[in-house]
């Protein structure tokens, strides 16, 4: 079963004078279970393939399929349900709603999907264990580190177990350590979860971590590799 | 165009919604309260003159005490020639003497406790507009005629019409009996049923004739014109006055002590409003300068590093806001403006407002009139209330530290 | 249910995220809110006074008359049916504060004066409950009985005429046959009236007394009922109608007196139209304040529509803080206003301003009305105007792309 398969993307930006191919004629399928990075320059077409992927962003043209259902087509509200409820995101920056602390956070998107509260609370403190994050549940973003909101993303985007999680350069503020843990943290939730994962990097170590590498430059894939995993 | 200007009228138009949304309270605030203010001042002005105008006029010579209690006994001595001296001496028309008194007017069929006014027929319309709402036959004529004008609901009640006889019976100003036949020549119509009810009028002469007036009479009445030549006239009166005899001239307002009250009454409850509606408008330039001044801590910090002094940056702060408040009076006076001068072809009626107007001689519709005061009165303090809410968030720029503020983001 | 939750738990942290902004915010609210509420309450005030004062004119809610008599107070115009026979029909029908009285017009004459006054023949017994009349306040004595042989008048009319209690004066009216009808009193007592026109204008005497004097035999001008709550006279008006059956006219007080019955009207009018100019005022800094607070927040709004929040999540939340903002102010200002009115409960004294308010209808000391509908109604009207002014803000927060939001800078 394919967990992403995308058929002939295209998309173009303008920028002031200039167009720019963000995706020329993108096809990929990515395998349930599957753990890929996608590397690129920037500018490369990495971060605007995650968000189609994503629904958060239409291609010109092309076919989206995830997990065999077409979603190119959707209206936002379901766009919006398909988020909710199949996929986890950790952005770059900016991941987490300032005025919810880091509990809140990591049980917004499940109060959204209606779980009860005490499961919420439970899955959540679980999942604030898991990411090394114990005792700072009732922080706020603002007196967190850089690491320490950024795995909050994580534990938001893995607290009600997605199918896929994408990740769009979840370590460009993190030491290589932190880093590392996240890495782990999300090659075990791959195997034991069979979570997929789509993570936009430049990052060499991450890419060590990949079981498939995908690179991209100028909105066009130039090499699809298969490696064993770090 | 200078600098300071230019970068206040730039930095207004970084946020253009909350700018307009700012002025558009000012617009608001302004707008009503020109075409309030002119409607309100337009209205004392109708109730005055009607008022005055309709019977009572600006200024009366009576007796001294007459005001009060207003007793047959109460007189003017040789009221007609002392009126005649009056309009000599001021070389005006608009003066007339009359008399006062109580009878019970009867028809063949009805009977009615009415007041009687001896009037003298020439200059009456001078100072009353009870002649000009004659509906049906003449005003009086000669002054010992034996003839009388009644009002349409009297005229109803009493079962005549003109040419009937009416018998009026009273006492005289001695106490003693008082009595007189008289002929209606004409019958007048102010549209107010109780008022047409509440008076009757009869030649001076006859007046005297039938209460033993003794050529006297109760007040000397002045129709100034307007109220505002009103105190002048009222020292060069009293200057005229005949020399030996005790008499008081009162104006207006001591004439109808309700009239000045109810206005203040009214006024203050408007000016209560008013202010009301000013504050809330300050309170909304208050939270978006505030908001202005506080998102711009970063840049402040900067420019007062390179040595712009925390005054100088509150002068901008208060510019800012003069701009703003600027366009909200232009744009208010002129918007009311024309509002108000629609209403004033057009006219301005409340629903339900017919029957409380008629209460103070008011007609049902209001024609409200633009002036430079009723224009400008209400947005220039709105203006003012713009500039002091500023004051505050201009003086938090003396607490601001340049290196500090840099470091907000 | 917990969706709700979280929005609630957002617009509340949001709101207090710039606590300066929406605490000026909240103050301009509070003051709107107790402006609105705490004048509405002086106005309703007034106009209960003016009403309340106008129909102890009148007085009695409910009055039945001769059809012609409103047209024609005069002594020909009598109710068809007898007196006892009404008095009869409406003790046996259980109504409590209901009087009969002969009502007509008359001159009123001392040794010193004469005046027109409204005589009402009345039984004691019966007026105590309906009359502005206090009994026990009356210097000398007021009626004894329906055949008291003396008359009642007003104080300031006693100084007009020159007479005080022991006195005799001379009432002079007609009978049915327009032949006059006159007889000697002595004066028992003398009334003192809220509105000073009162004492000028009634007389009371005793109604067997007058219906001799008149020659009108058991017959009577007017029947009364006093009714519960003026704002409801329906019970008394269908009943009354019904006992009257067809032999006279039956008419509730607004109908009687179009001033007082428009007067309510216009006053509803007045304090929607007043609710409704304090809210627009307040609107532009509402809608400022949310303008200014999706602005700072478009980013973690990119960020709640990405992680799958709808858009429709995002306006709820939005106009969730501007409600509870609202709320707060609402509670406050209500409280305010109610506070405010405690210390003036028991009427505030507005008497400089006295005669003008005798103008107006009303009595000097201002009683204060707190209504719960008006108080329901500024708050719905600030609720419901409030949700749809926040819904322009709102929606264009839902309506962001969430990928181009939570890029912005």
């Amino acid at each position: 079963m394919t967990a992403v398969r995308c058929v002939d993307l295209c998309k173009t930006y303008r920028q002031g004078e200039e167009d720019i191919k963000a995706l020329d004629h993108v096809s990929i399928d990515i395998a349930e279970g599957g753990f890929v990075c996608l590397s690129a320059p920037s500018g490369g077409g990495k971060t605007t393939l995650l968000n189609a992927i994503g629904g958060l962003d239409k291609p010109d043209s092309g076919e989206i399929y995830i997990a065999g259902r077409r979603i190119d087509n959707l209206s936002k509200g379901e766009l919006a349900e398909l988020r909710l409820r199949q996929i986890g995101f950790v952005f770059q920056a900016f991941n987490l709603i300032p005025v919810l602390t880091a509990r809140e956070n990591v049980e917004f998107v499940m109060q959204v999907q209606g779980v009860p509260a005490g499961e919420r609370q439970k899955l959540a403190g679980e999942i604030l264990d898991e990411v090394g994050l114990a005792g700072l549940d009732d922080r706020r973003p603002a007196d967190m580190s850089g690491g320490q909101q950024q795995r909050v993303a994580v534990a938001r985007a893995i607290v009600s177990r997605p199918e896929l999680v994408l990740a769009d350069e979840p370590t460009a503020n993190l030491d290589s350590k932190t880093a590392d843990g996240l890495m782990e943290l999300f090659r075990e939730l791959n195997e034991h979860h069979h979570t997929t994962f789509v993570i936009a990097t430049h990052d060499k170590r991450v890419m060590s971590y990949a079981k498939r590498l995908i690179r991209m430059l100028d909105g066009r894939i130039v090499d699809d590799i298969v490696q064993d995993a770090a | 165009m200078n600098l300071v200007f230019r970068l206040a009228w730039r930095n207004l138009w970084r946020h253009p919604r909350r700018t307009w949304l700012t002025t558009g309270a000012m617009v608001f605030s302004n707008t009503l309260l020109v075409f309030m203010i002119a409607l309100q001042f337009g209205m004392y002005d109708l109730m005055i003159d009607n008022t005055l105008q309709a019977f009572t006029g600006h200024l009366q010579i009576q007796a001294p005490g007459y005001k009060d209690d207003q007793k047959m006994r109460q007189t003017v001595a040789d009221i007609v020639p002392l009126a005649e001296s009056l309009r000599a001496e001021l070389t005006t028309a608009s003066i007339a003497a009359r008399g006062t008194a109580f009878a019970l007017v009867s028809s063949e069929e009805r009977s009615y406790g009415i007041a009687v006014f001896g009037v003298e027929p020439e200059f009456e319309s001078n100072v009353s507009t009870i002649p000009g709402l004659i509906s049906k036959g003449r005003f009086l004529g000669a002054s010992d005629a034996a003839e009388i004008i009644i009002g349409a609901a009297l005229a109803r009640n009493l079962r005549v019409d003109l040419g009937d006889e009416l018998t009026l019976l009273g006492s005289g100003r001695d106490g003693s009996f008082a009595a007189a036949v008289v002929n209606i020549v004409g019958i007048f119509d102010s549209g107010v049923a109780d008022f047409d009810r509440s008076m009757t009028e009869i030649p001076l002469g006859l007046f005297q004739d039938v209460f033993y007036m003794n050529g006297s009479g109760h007040h000397v009445v002045f129709d100034a014109g307007g109220i505002d030549g009103v105190a002048e006239l009222q020292s060069r009166v009293g200057s005229l006055l005949p020399p030996g005899q005790d008499l008081v001239v009162h104006d207006w307002d001591a004439l109808q002590p309700g009239l000045k009250q109810a206005i203040k009454a009214d006024m203050s409850s408007a000016f209560f409003m008013y202010g009301i509606l000013v504050i809330l408008v300050a309170f909304s330039v208050l939270n978006t300068q505030l908001m202005s001044v506080l998102e711009r801590t970063h840049e402040f910090g900067i420019v007062m590093s390179l040595g712009l002094t925390p005054g100088r940056l509150g002068r901008l702060v208060l510019l800012e806001t003069a701009i703003m408040g600027a366009l909200g009076l232009i744009l208010g006076a002129i918007l009311g403006g024309v509002i108000t001068f629609w209403l004033g072809i057009r006219g301005f009626a409340y629903p339900g407002m017919e029957e409380l107007a008629a209460k103070f001689n008011l007609p049902a519709r209001f024609f409200p009139q633009v002036s430079a005061m009723t224009l400008l009165i209400g947005p220039a303090v709105v203006f003012l209330f713009t500039l002091l809410a500023a004051v505050y968030p201009a003086l938090r720029l003396h607490r601001l530290h340049p290196v500090e503020a840099m470091r907000a983001v | 249910m917990h969706r709700l939750e979280i929005l609630f738990r957002l617009a509340w942290r949001n709101l207090w995220r710039n606590h300066r902004r929406t605490l000026i915010m909240l103050m301009a609210v509070v003051l709107g809110t107790w402006a609105m509420i705490f004048m509405t309450a002086l106005m309703r005030g007034m106009v209960t006074d003016v009403v309340k004062d106008g129909i102890s004119a009148l007085p009695g809610h409910v009055q039945v008359h001769h059809p012609d008599y409103r047209d024609d107070p005069s002594v020909a115009n009598l109710i068809a049916v007898s007196d006892a026979d009404l008095s009869a029909r409406f003790n046996a029908a259980g109504f409590v504060k209901w009087a009969t009285r002969v009502r007509v017009p008359a001159v009123i004459t001392s040794e010193y004066d004469s005046r027109g006054v409204t005589l009402l023949g009345v039984d004691p017994e019966y007026e105590r409950d309906l009359t502005f009349v206090d009994y026990d306040s009356v210097s000398g004595r007021f009626l004894e009985s329906a055949d008291d042989s003396g008359i009642v008048i007003g104080k300031k009319l006693a100084e007009t005429l020159n007479t005080k209690v022991g006195k005799r004066i001379v009432l002079m009216s007609q009978d049915p046959d327009n032949d006059i009808a006159d007889r000697g009193f002595r004066v028992v007592g003398m009334f003192e009236a809220n509105i000073k026109a009162f004492e000028e204008n009634y007389v009371f005497a005793g109604k067997t007394t007058v219906q001799k004097m008149l020659r009108i035999g058991d017959q009577v001008s007017e029947l009364v009922v006093l009714g519960g709550d003026y704002r409801d006279v329906e019970a008394e008006y269908n009943k009354t109608v019904e006992l009257i059956d067809g032999s006279g006219e039956v008419k509730r007080w607004f109908e009687l007196d179009p001033y007082l019955g428009s007067m309510l009207g216009v006053m509803d009018g007045f304090v929607l139209v007043w609710i409704i100019v304090i809210f627009l005022a307040l609107s532009f800094g509402l809608v400022n304040t949310l303008v200014m607070a999706v602005f700072e927040r478009v980013r973690e709004i990119g960020l709640m529509l990405a992680l799958g929040m709808r858009p429709i999540n995002i306006l709820g939340q939005i106009v969730v803080e501007s409600s509870l903002l609202l709320a707060i102010g609402l509670a406050i200002g209500t409280g305010l206003s109610w506070a405010s009115v405690q210390p003036i409960k028991d009427g505030i004294d507005i008497s400089i301003v006295g005669d003008g308010l005798d103008m107006w209808g009303m009595s000097s000391v201002l009683y204060p009305e707190l209504l719960l509908s008006d108080v329901i109604l500024a708050n719905v009207v600030v609720l419901v105007l409030g949700f749809l002014a926040s819904l322009s803000p709102a929606w264009r927060a839902a309506n962001y792309e969430p990928i181009e939001a939570i890029t912005k800078v």
